[in-house]
């Protein structure tokens, strides 16, 4: 029997039964109920339009479901405000589909910022800037400003800025959308020794390649409805 | 990395960025600094010089007799039932007569054919300092017109009143200028902190979606507005600290400005003026971020 539920492992995210609607009258998601362990990597797939970068959205509290209840580490994350809210945010790492990159900063000071908001000593983040630089092949492009790379060189920093203050939760939206097998391979293996570390991950993608081996689970969307919930080698 | 050194070295950040608005910013400020403490040291020396001419004030009553022991007496009891004064002195014609020769000088010749008594006997009253405001001062002398044998009441009262009405008017100019320094600290200091924010929409959006608290992203705005005011009333006191050092230098010695001993701010006031700058920038800065910041 394929084993679609959580482990023993604790719950990271609660997600029960929750919709997203916006006006006038489109529904990006209904009725959406999943437990995703501590540690573990989680696929969210679909048809571009099936509600993963909402879901992606409501998990990262930077929208609000219409409907239903959301628990990031043991806490309603809609409830969270101020000081609390921030320090949650610290623990969850975006890379955004449209990477939100400063295109006037440099390379690491986009990377930097996610750890400068948690106070990290400027040592640690220099050395930490150049190890994930390193990690994703981009040592080259430190000092470079992010308007001038490359999409996917620009992907690669978003991701690298996701992680880079150790987040226990990583959501990642369409991480190898604009890159070569090479990258795409870098890029998995960073978020493999994330999960090692013991961090989360969710990744919204259409890159079949990414889970189609996997034992991860792996939700599919389809018009913000849950399809199916199954292991990766068996989607 | 503690929250102010993170702090610091954004709100760096923020003024290289913007280094010129915020240039500009300060200019005006310091400007409107300039302005209003220009004014205001003005009126203060002009208010120093006024204590100084009112020590000096003497009503004198010139009589058209010169009074006995006992009209004097009688004379002084009616002079001192309108007020205490501080003195009173009863100058005879002959006293008068040999006053006016010795300020001749050189020229006390055209006196010769002159009699000794041609000067009226006067009464100098010096008023008390409490006495010292021009109403009451008129009043007093409009008394004096009153007492027995009083031809004429002199204390240089076109002077006095000319002086008076200056430091009205200048009083006038430093309550305006004193308004236009609230005005452009806190609305320039306000629209640039605006701009600013406008400007690095993106960025903010950014800090707060990694965790950002509020104070990391709202103090560096305050920050500038503290240094916007600091910069600003610094710049202005010293270039108005300049400009007295130069005009003591070009000015001083025998001429009009030597009447008066010209000071510069004492420390307290230097201090008052920069906190007050400080603060109104501050409070430009504060209000742009309640309005505009969204986080």
């Amino acid at each position: 029997m394929t084993d679609t539920t959580t482990s023993s492992r604790t719950a990271m995210i609660e997600v029960i039964k929750v919709s997203k609607s916006y006006p006038p009258n489109v529904t990006a998601l209904a009725d959406i109920s999943v437990s995703i362990a501590s540690g573990e990597i989680f696929f969210l797939i679909g048809r571009s339009g099936a509600g993963k970068t909402t879901l992606l959205k409501l998990l990262c509290n930077m929208e609000r479901p219409s409907n239903g209840l959301i628990e990031v580490a043991g806490m309603n994350i809609h409830q969270v405000t101020g000081n609390k809210l921030a320090k949650l945010r610290q623990k969850v790492g975006v890379a955004y589909q449209d990477f939100r990159l400063l295109t006037d900063r440099t390379v690491a000071e986009n990377i930097a910022i996610s750890m400068e908001v948690s106070y990290k000593k400027p040592q640690i983040i220099r050395s930490r800037v150049r190890n994930l630089l390193a990690q994703l092949q981009l040592e080259d492009k430190h000092d470079i400003l992010t308007g001038d790379l490359s999409r996917g060189e620009q992907q690669r920093v978003a991701l690298a800025r996701a992680v880079a203050n150790s987040p226990t939760l990583i959501l990642v939206d369409e991480p190898t959308g604009n890159l070569d097998a090479t990258s795409t391979t870098q890029v998995m293996e960073l978020l493999t020794r994330c999960s090692n570390s013991g961090a989360t991950i969710v990744i919204a993608t259409h890159d079949e390649t990414l889970y189609r081996h996997s034992t991860h689970r792996v939700m599919k969307l389809h018009n913000g409805e849950l399809a199916s919930l199954t292991r990766g080698d068996e989607v | 990395m503690n929250f102010w050194f993170s702090v610091l070295r954004q709100t760096g950040r923020n003024l290289r960025q913007t280094w010129t608005t915020q240039f500009m910013t300060c200019l005006t400020v310091s400007l409107s600094v300039l302005i209003f403490s220009f004014f205001y040291l003005v009126y203060l020396n002009m208010l120093n010089a006024g204590d100084k001419v009112s020590d000096d004030l003497r009503l004198v009553v010139y009589l058209e007799e010169e009074p006995g022991p006992e009209l004097q007496e009688q004379l002084r009891l009616k002079i001192t039932q309108f007020d205490q004064v501080q003195e009173i002195k009863f100058i005879s014609k002959a006293e008068a007569y040999s006053r006016f020769a010795e300020e001749l000088g050189d020229n006390r010749d055209v006196l010769t054919d002159m009699p000794t008594d041609f000067l009226p006997a006067s009464i100098e009253v010096t008023p008390l300092k409490s006495l010292r405001s021009l109403g009451q001062i008129k009043l007093f002398a409009e008394y004096l017109t009153t007492i027995p044998g009083s031809q004429k009441v002199q204390y240089g009262q076109k002077w006095v009143e000319r002086f008076y009405y200056f430091i009205q008017l200048l009083s006038i100019v430093v309550l305006l200028s004193g308004f236009l320094l609230i005005l452009t600290a806190t609305f320039m200091v306000a629209s640039t902190i605006r701009l600013t924010i406008f400007g690095r929409q993106e960025e903010l959006e950014l800090l707060k979606l990694v965790g950002a608290t509020n104070n990391y992203i709202r103090t560096p705005f305050l920050l500038e507005g503290i240094l916007l005011g600091l910069m600003g009333s610094l710049l202005g006191l010293a270039s108005l600290y300049t400009l007295f050092q130069w005009t003591l230098r070009h000015f001083s010695g025998e001429g009009f400005l030597d009447l008066f001993t010209f000071t510069f701010f004492p420390p307290g006031i230097i201090f008052t003026i920069v906190i007050l700058s400080i603060v109104l920038c501050t409070a430009g800065s504060y209000t742009s971020m309640q309005k505009f910041l969204r986080i």
